[in-house]
């Protein structure tokens, strides 16, 4: 008994210690100075004092830790051993003033460290007496998709626990108005006679930009099986002939598009629903611009000539229309093929400029490692490695060999083509003219990779889709636009202008 | 779309909350018999022939016409300490008629100064001290009334349907879960869920009878609804609402405002509800207003089921308002009987005996009533029940399928959940509507080609 005593009460008491301990070290651990102390980016603390979520209506400040970690029983404490591991090794390896910290406050991010359940712990209800229509549509459609994981509730909530200046997740409508210092305001577009490149002036607007003369021509199209990083979809390879034509030297930025925006723009928002209007006979002639948008497309970026995001493809052909009406010139999306062989300007290889794709590919640590040399693919595109995380000014980089700028990177571009990925092997092997793609199909084609993109997607050959869905997945508005991608910032578009070889009209 | 319907496990878990309340009882869960097995029926819950008594619950009714005098009526018919307080409706002549029910049926008299006459009575009666409020104006009114009872914590009896079009119906499927929070309860006018054949006949269903459902036909077959003719003493306004059952923007049109009903079932029964609707319709006979007169829908759901749907409003053609469901091993009619696949009757309710002896549907306890005791049941044991998110689903059923049928075109419910449509005026005053008011027409003309 004696013996029993000896063990197991100061076990028992140890015991106690550790249990108390260890609760007194979690909550010490736990605070907001805690956290501070090693978690260095002043810019978030004092985003976080500005926050809702710092002066809440019943004066409750809500911690770091009750939206960075997970409620407690619901892997509260893995997530806080194991992010506390990586705080460590951060902390000691890393320089806190070399990070990002905009780009970590973006929604792709912020997600990751941003934990839904403890979101919901204490926004139990989703629907309050005062919650307001636009929110009533908005919970209706989360609580019917909830099961999707991508859709969080900080993809609407963004700005709720750090503010963000210029946030706006509501109806846009002054957006655009910003004129800027008068300039030469041009009347006429330009007259161009015979196949040479030309400055085209939009008309009422003092916006005008350079169309290169593409000789026609003939190119293989997709990528070789033994190029480093390819996929499936970039072949077979075809031999393509392509007819003249003139391709924009840049992707349209945001002083053409906003051209296009303040003669079309829609007053207040018209209904997008066919059902019950089928009756109704739209005008043929009139075209109908783009409503004003939800959120920021620019993404507070700046606009200028940087290119243009954010707007839907639909918006994107009808500039095309509007462009061609009022230049008396056919402008519209390029083919697949087009692009491509615009953006080889004559080259084979896996980019316009040399390069191996795996070495570029290679980023941090392994890249260090390997030294590679980046500085000619930095020279001509902007891609994940240099932009950083947002679209550049075209004056960044070099031409390629047709003087195109930014053929790949920066912005993915939309093409004319429907998208299928065996969309080459049903070309017939023979020489083909000016393909044109697959008769139908439910997404577009887009081609050129963004700044979002490795290296490898950034490749001559690679091809991508449009994801009409993924990309109005946290539009709240019923119905979605068909203006503005809500998900959406890294695409935007080219405009080519026809060439008539007989008439040598355009 | 899938996570928005409604499971059997949620229905039957309704029923059990119902049951709890002491008016079905939740035996339902036991019996999945596979293979060829003898059917065996499972146990019918117990019903409450009156509600409980309790301190005095107080109602207030919005829309005095037919519906609501018959609803206050069958309200105070409920159980003791019931009381009809406030009135409201557009019309002093309805008002004064549903009065003079209540105190000649009832002996109740509601006093003056609690009578409310306009387009803005709705909020004086929720304003009025009561504690619940029946909705039984024209459906287009209700996702408002629905709003601002909820906003105002009132238990509610809300006839079907409770919308007319995507628009109202979103908004009610958001008052539904606001009330839900708050603990409310709402009870609608689907009165098959509170009909006792036809939950005892769900009871054999959910438990597996006909085994899994493959398909079924929902019936409302009957003849022309009344319409009322023109009045030169009245403004546009007031003939449309007094002949409401003829306009889509009041009514919904029938196949909203009448096969409700069935569509309902159908909806309860499978747990589901259709993710598209490929419809047809006509107008051949209705004498007044915009609407058609008859519909032919086929509903498809999620796993590839298809429903069929009929609704007519023409005198001398062939009749039957009901529902049949089919399963894989037998079918029901939803109502009194089951069926196995050679059409053998496996089960039928029993209906109380009337004098003779004999089983007399009549002596049913009338479902009309019955929602009504399951409503203050609800409110007086404590237990809420909210079947409004329920009848909003079955409803925009119905809307999806009158538009299919409108624009002749397959119509899908993600189209229903984004759709902008609004029915009806902006402004709601005595005078000219501004409303379409052609029939719509589907399809295209022929052109003759030159």
């Amino acid at each position: 008994m004696k013996r029993f005593l000896v063990w197991f009460l100061p076990g028992l008491i140890i015991g106690a210690l550790l249990i108390i301990g260890g609760r007194k070290a979690l909550d010490k651990t736990s605070t907001n100075e805690y956290c501070m102390s090693c978690h260095i980016h002043p810019a978030a603390d004092n985003s976080w004092k500005r926050s809702v979520h710092y002066e809440t209506q019943s004066g409750y400040r809500v911690a770091c830790v009750e939206c960075h970690l997970p409620p407690k029983g619901k892997g509260y404490l893995w997530a806080k051993g194991t992010t506390g591991l990586r705080d460590l090794w951060s902390y000691w390896t890393k320089d806190s003033a070399s990070f990002d910290w905009n780009e970590r406050g973006r929604l792709e991010h912020a997600r990751i460290y941003t934990y839904e359940s403890s979101c919901i712990k204490c926004h139990e209800n989703l629907f309050p007496l005062k919650l307001t229509k636009a929110g009533e549509d908005a919970h209706l459609y989360y609580r019917q998709t909830k099961k999707t994981p991508d859709l969080h509730c900080i993809n609407c909530h963004l700005n709720a626990g750090h503010y963000i200046e210029g946030y706006t997740h509501g109806s846009n409508k002054t957006f655009g108005s910003v004129s800027s210092s008068p300039k030469e305001i041009f009347t006429e577009p330009v007259k161009v006679a015979g196949f040479a490149s030309f400055t085209e002036q939009i008309p009422n607007s003092s916006v005008s930009f350079k169309m290169v003369a593409i000789p026609g021509g003939k190119f293989n199209m997709g990528s070789p099986d033994d190029e480093p990083l390819r996929k499936a979809d970039e072949g077979p390879v075809r031999e393509v002939e392509i007819s003249p034509f003139f391709m924009a030297e840049v992707e349209v930025t945001w002083d053409e598009y906003l051209a296009f925006y303040a003669q079309t723009a829609a007053e207040g928002k018209s209904s997008d629903t066919e059902l019950m209007k089928s009756k109704r006979q739209l005008e043929a002639d009139a075209i109908s611009g783009a409503t004003p948008p939800y959120g920021q497309p620019d993404q507070g970026w700046g606009m200028g000539k940087r290119p243009a995001i954010s707007f839907t493809y639909h918006a994107a052909e009808t500039y095309c229309k509007w462009l061609s009406k009022v230049t008396g010139k056919t402008y519209r999306l390029p083919t697949e093929a087009e692009w491509e062989y615009s953006c080889r300007g004559g080259t084979t290889t896996p980019y316009f400029f040399p390069g191996d794709p795996e070495k570029f590919e290679k980023s941090g640590f392994r890249a260090k490692l390997s030294k590679n040399d980046t500085a000619v693919i930095n020279s001509y595109i902007i891609y994940r490695e240099n932009s950083p995380s947002k679209t550049q000014e075209p004056s960044r980089v070099k031409a390629n060999p047709f003087g195109l700028k930014n053929m790949t990177g920066n912005v993915a571009e939309f093409c004319s083509d429907w998208y299928q990925p065996d969309a080459y092997s049903n070309y017939s092997e023979e020489l083909i003219v000016d393909p044109k793609g697959p008769d139908s199909g439910e997404e577009h084609v887009i081609r050129g990779g963004s700044f979002l993109d490795m290296a490898g997607r950034v490749r001559s050959a690679a091809r991508n889709q449009t994801r009409t869905d993924d990309w109005l997945k946290t539009d709240p508005q019923i119905p979605k636009s068909i203006w503005w991608y809500s998900d959406c910032f890294n695409v935007g578009f080219r405009v080519v202008c026809e060439f008539d070889e007989k008439t040598g009209k355009l | 779309m899938k996570k928005s319907s409604i499971s059997r496990r949620n229905f039957l878990s309704k029923s059990a909350v119902v049951g709890a309340a002491g008016v079905v009882a939740p035996a339902i869960i036991s019996g999945c018999s596979r293979g060829p097995v003898p059917f065996k029926p499972v146990p019918e819950g117990k019903w409450l022939d009156e509600a409980p008594d309790g301190p005095v619950l107080k109602a207030g009714v919005i829309g005095c016409g037919g519906r609501g005098k018959g609803a206050a009526v069958n309200f105070l018919s409920a159980g003791p300490n019931l009381q009809i307080v406030a009135l409201g409706d557009t019309f002093r002549d309805r008002l004064d008629d549903c009065k003079a029910t209540i105190k000649e049926k009832k002996g109740q008299e509601v006093p003056e100064e609690n009578c409310f006459v306009g387009f803005d009575a709705f909020q004086k009666v929720i304003d009025s001290g009561v504690d619940i409020i029946i909705l039984a104006t024209p459906p287009s009114f209700r996702p408002e009334h629905l709003a601002a009872a909820v906003a105002a914590r009132k238990h509610v009896f809300a006839e079907k349907p409770v919308c007319v079009d995507p628009t109202g119906a979103r908004s009610v499927m958001a008052t539904a879960l606001k009330a839900k929070e708050l603990g409310l309860t709402i009870v609608t006018g689907t009165q098959r869920r509170h009909q006792r054949n036809y939950v005892a006949n769900f009871t054999q269903v959910a438990a597996g009878a006909i085994g899994e459902i493959v398909g079924g036909n929902a019936y409302w077959n009957g003849g022309k609804l009344w319409h009322t003719p023109n009045n030169p003493t009245w403004s546009e306004m007031e003939w449309m609402i007094r002949n409401w059952v003829n306009w889509t923007w009041l009514s919904g049109d029938h196949i909203v405002e009448q096969h409700v009903h069935n569509l309902d079932v159908i909806n309860w029964f499978t747990g589901k509800h259709p993710v598209a609707a490929r419809g047809m319709g006509s107008r051949q006979r209705r004498v007044t207003g915009d609407q058609f007169d008859n519909f032919s829908i086929d509903f498809v759901f999620e796993n590839g089921m298809h429903v069929h749907s009929m609704c007519r409003q023409i005198n001398g053609c062939w009749n039957s308002v009901s529902e049949r469901i089919q399963g894989t091993k037998g079918y029901t009619d939803c109502a009194e009987n089951l069926y196995d696949l050679a059409g053998t009757e496996i089960w039928k309710y029993a209906y109380p005996l009337d004098d003779e002896g004999k089983p007399a549907k009549g002596k049913m306890k009338d479902p009309y009533v019955q929602e009504h005791i399951d409503l203050v049941t609800a409110i007086r044991t404590n237990q809420p029940f909210n079947e409004l998110e329920n009848t909003a689903i079955s409803t925009m059923t119905g809307i999806m399928g009158r538009i299919s049928a409108y624009t002749g075109k397959e119509t899908t419910w993600d189209e229903m959940m984004n759709s902008d449509l609004k029915l009806g005026p902006t402004v709601f005053a005595f005078g000219p509507v501004d409303v379409p008011k052609e029939v719509p027409i589907s399809g295209e003309a022929y052109v003759e080609k030159k």
